[in-house]
């Protein structure tokens, strides 16, 4: 934001504005009235569009991104192509999980703002989701190119996580860390983002530290205090585990972390507090699906993970896949099959989620059980063993399970 | 400028003003650049501030000290918006960016003979650090130096390195080690004396080169509030930055260091420069990577341009918003990209549309040629602050700027012509005056006693 530059702008638009009509160039067939008020309604909603949108990030209540959605909309009427307006919208779709629809978004942004960096941070979100990896990374280095900063080099991160260049991923990371600086939110997500980046090969300490630092900055940050717990749950503590847990329910209701409680209270041999939470998974999923988000890849991950109607789980993870064939939809796809039995299919999707070389624990642990269902002995060590070697702590419900299949 | 206001309406006026507001609102604070938590996929940040970053005014003028007119002085501030009470991190520079001024001094529009680059580190330190206090500053003892007994204090420190290139070549000027950065005003307790700590910070570097980084009073003025009250301007007006501050990088070098010929402002045959201030970030890209551990960028030490800035206004008041981020990416002589906004300024249309005065015929080349050449048969079309050193010092904007010029009532006239006249907002100078020696902004305001008003 160009401070001078903007103002001096405010300015003059504020004179305009304040002296609009006055002047009699608007007289004739346009109707003042309508001319000057018009772009106040579509900024009025565009600004509600906005705040509602930041409401959920802040409670994680999707019927904010219902609302959002209307104002919105009724922005863009109001003002057809404006890009306020059709950004808040494409961030909509890509927080909803329609990517598709977040992709013509994209482009029709880039079609009215041409070389604009968000147009590409959309446009390479939603291929990332729809499994077009090549258009994605190439959509990353251009915003890389046209604006370097927290949410460039945070893509960059991701996309070097997924090609398994773990070291690059953390450098493009800390690197983000500088820009988010000057926002405490920034911060709490970039950390949190680097924390995990470390978790996920196994260095506790140094992610719990990342973790922390983004609880002294936002204090309550919800996705840090789940992984905290996790990483108490790791070091064999349960009961601190499930307090952070907890916490971070409380801060936020979202499935994910409703799933981590009831997986602790389980593991803690609560089995009634453990299904009540995860009652509360499915009711928050119902809440997201009835508010537009599409759930289905989310939903049938817990219910194979959970044992929990799986031929349903099945169809459900199928039909996920459809509308996201990415790394991410072909794992649970191929974890469901398995879970089903069908392990000659699931190995050709857990070919595919592994088919650029991520080193994610999740990933390789259901590829090494594919191989021991189809009784491939060797295969399955190597695959479970490498889970393990990453991060032995990977999953609460799976991690044991790799472990003992591992003698 | 209540010549050119004709009559209101009052009630359809207001509605108007709403929606300006709202959408200052937008463009001010941007759409919420907090990722989502709930969803499962991973949600980056798709639009966040940079501060840092953000070059909030560039100026270069031929220095206003009594016997220095052999000099000129670059100047940049970053950060906009400074809440001088901002604790407990305050403000500093990103050791992630490289600060830099680009000078042409042969006139082809390309600002890379002479460049000044900037680079800035952290230093974690003293009393603070070794009790794991919260704080960047205490006054325990009271901060007094920058460096040694009286600093004990100062629980962040940045040191920055001044290098020189030119043709390519890369000359440190001043290495990474002594030159320090002058921490943002706390508060008397903790900083007694701020100007005699600011004053340390000011460095002779010998051989007529002067540096300073660090905190300084926000010297861009502007009515702004009058304007938004239904244009309920007064005589004076107020400044409605007053009581902010800004970081600031001042460079003062003899003229001989940046013309061709190194001839003085009486002597050079060619005295017509053109500059303009950036900041860049390290290169990345998704296949980059591979092979590195640690530290910065691809290891290629690439930089690529966050933000360009020479002349006031043209981001903002010339370049259409949806091509800002490709205006940014690019160099100053790529402006011929651009030209349709310089020929077709948004700025006149509004002008006359709302005030039904008259405005110069489009298309405009009034602007261009002020704006982008050194001269209206120059060819080549590049957005740089011109300056001609042989110009007495004291020369206004468009002719170099200084931090007192008035812009926003020169773009107002400029972009306005004749019938604009005269107008403006009736705030002709900074809250706080602004000295007429290095480095020629005021002192910020402190954090316990700061005051949003004028003095």
């Amino acid at each position: 934001m160009k401070r001078p530059r903007l103002i001096v702008l405010a300015t003059v638009a504020a004179l305009a504005a304040t002296v609009a009509l006055g002047g009699g160039a608007l007289r004739g067939s346009h109707s003042p009235g309508a001319l000057a008020a018009a772009p106040a309604d579509a900024s009025a909603y565009m600004a509600l569009g906005f705040h509602l949108q930041a409401l959920e990030r802040k409670t994680g209540d999707p019927v904010y991104l219902t609302t959002s959605e209307h104002a919105l909309r009724k922005a863009l009427a109001l003002a057809p192509g404006d890009r306020a307006a059709t950004s808040g919208l494409a961030t909509l779709a890509l927080s909803r999980h329609h990517f598709r629809e977040a992709l013509a978004l994209g482009r029709e942004l880039l079609r009215l703002s041409p070389e604009s960096a968000s147009a590409y941070g959309v446009i390479g979100d939603a291929q990332l989701e729809l499994g077009r990896y090549r258009q994605a990374f190439a959509a990353f280095d251009t915003i890389a190119r046209l604006k370097p900063g927290l949410s460039s080099y945070a893509r960059v991160s991701y996309a070097r996580e997924l090609l398994g260049d773990r070291p690059g991923a953390i450098a493009a990371m800390r690197l983000a860390l500088e820009p988010a600086a000057a926002s405490r939110e920034d911060t709490a997500w970039t950390r949190v983002q680097l924390g995990k980046l470390f978790w996920s090969e196994g260095r506790m300490g140094a992610a719990a530290a990342e973790y922390r630092a983004a609880v002294a900055v936002s204090p309550g940050y919800a996705a840090a205090l789940d992984a905290l717990a996790q990483v108490e749950a790791a070091r064999g503590r349960p009961a601190r585990a499930i307090a952070l847990e907890r916490r971070a329910l409380v801060s936020m209701p979202t499935p994910q972390s409703a799933t981590a409680l009831g997986d602790l209270y389980r593991l803690a041999g609560k089995t009634s507090l453990a299904w009540a939470h995860y009652e509360q998974v499915r009711e928050l999923y119902r809440r997201l699906a009835a508010n537009g988000t599409k759930t289905d890849l989310d939903v049938a991950l817990f219910d194979v993970d959970h044992g929990i109607r799986l031929p349903q789980a099945l169809a459900l993870a199928r039909r996920g896949h459809a509308h996201r064939p990415s790394i991410d939809g072909d794992d649970v796809l191929a974890w469901a099959l398995a879970r089903n039995g069908r392990c000659s299919a699931a190995r050709a999707y857990s070919e595919r989620a592994l088919r650029l070389g991520t080193r994610d624990a999740a990933k390789l642990f259901h590829r090494g059980m594919i191989e021991r269902c189809l009784g491939n002995r060797r295969a399955a060590r190597l695959y479970l063993g490498r889970a393990v070697a990453l991060n032995p702590h990977f999953s609460l419900l799976w991690a044991p399970v790799a472990r003992k299949a591992l003698g | 400028m209540t010549a050119v206001l004709g009559r209101r309406r009052v009630a359809v006026t207001t509605l108007a003003l709403f929606g300006v507001a709202l959408a200052l609102l937008m463009l001010r604070f941007g759409p919420s650049p907090l990722a989502a938590q709930a969803s499962s996929h991973r949600e980056a940040p798709l639009i966040a501030n940079d501060p840092t970053a953000d070059v909030t005014d560039f100026y270069m003028f031929r220095s206003i000290q009594p016997g220095q007119a052999d000099k000129i002085d670059l100047i940049m501030n970053v950060i906009p918006f400074e809440e001088p009470s901002g604790g407990p991190n305050y403000y500093n520079f990103d050791p992630s960016v490289a600060y830099t001024f680009h000078v042409d001094n042969n006139k082809d529009g390309r600002a890379g003979d002479v460049q000044f680059e900037f680079r800035f580190t952290n230093e974690i330190r003293g009393i603070v650090n070794g009790a794991g206090l919260p704080l960047a500053y205490v006054a325990l003892p009271p901060i007094t130096t920058l460096s040694g007994a009286g600093s004990e204090g100062l629980g962040v420190r940045q040191h920055y390195s001044l290098t020189m290139i030119k043709d390519g070549h890369r000359t440190p000027i001043s290495p990474m080690t002594d030159k320090i950065a002058v921490p943002s005003n706390v508060g008397p307790r903790t900083m007694p004396n701020y100007d005699g700590l600011a004053e340390q910070g000011m460095y002779d570097l010998g051989g007529g080169i002067k540096v300073f980084a660090g905190q300084r009073d926000d010297p861009f003025f502007i009515d702004l509030g009058a304007a938004f009250d239904t244009l309920n301007l007064r005589s004076p007006g107020t400044d409605m930055l007053s009581g902010f501050n800004v970081n600031s990088i001042v460079l003062e070098v003899p003229a001989t260091l940046l013309t061709s010929d190194h001839g003085t402002p009486a002597t050079t045959k060619q005295p017509k420069l053109g500059a303009y201030a950036s900041t860049s970030r390290p290169r990345v890209t998704v296949r980059g990577g591979h092979g590195r551990g640690h530290g910065h960028g691809d290891g290629d030490g690439g930089l690529v341009q966050v933000q360009r800035l020479a002349n006031p206004l043209v981001n903002e008041l010339i370049i259409g918003t949806k091509d800002k981020d490709r205006w940014n990416s690019l160099e100053p002589q790529q402006e011929s990209a651009f030209l349709d906004y310089y020929e077709n300024p948004r700025l006149a249309l509004a002008l006359s549309l709302v005030f039904g005065a008259p405005v110069p015929a489009t298309p405009r080349f009034d602007l261009e040629n002020a704006l982008l050449k050194y001269a209206a048969d120059d060819r080549r079309f590049s957005e740089l602050l011109r300056l001609d050193v042989s110009s007495a010092p004291g020369a206004s904007w468009p002719n170099g700027r200084k931090p007192a010029d008035d812009v926003t009532d020169t773009a107002i006239q400029v972009v306005g012509g004749i019938a604009f006249a005269g107008a403006g907002d009736n705030v002709g100078a900074n809250d706080k005056v602004l000295p007429n020696v290095f480095p020629f902004l005021a002192s910020p305001w402190d954090g316990r006693n700061r005051v949003h008003q004028n003095p």
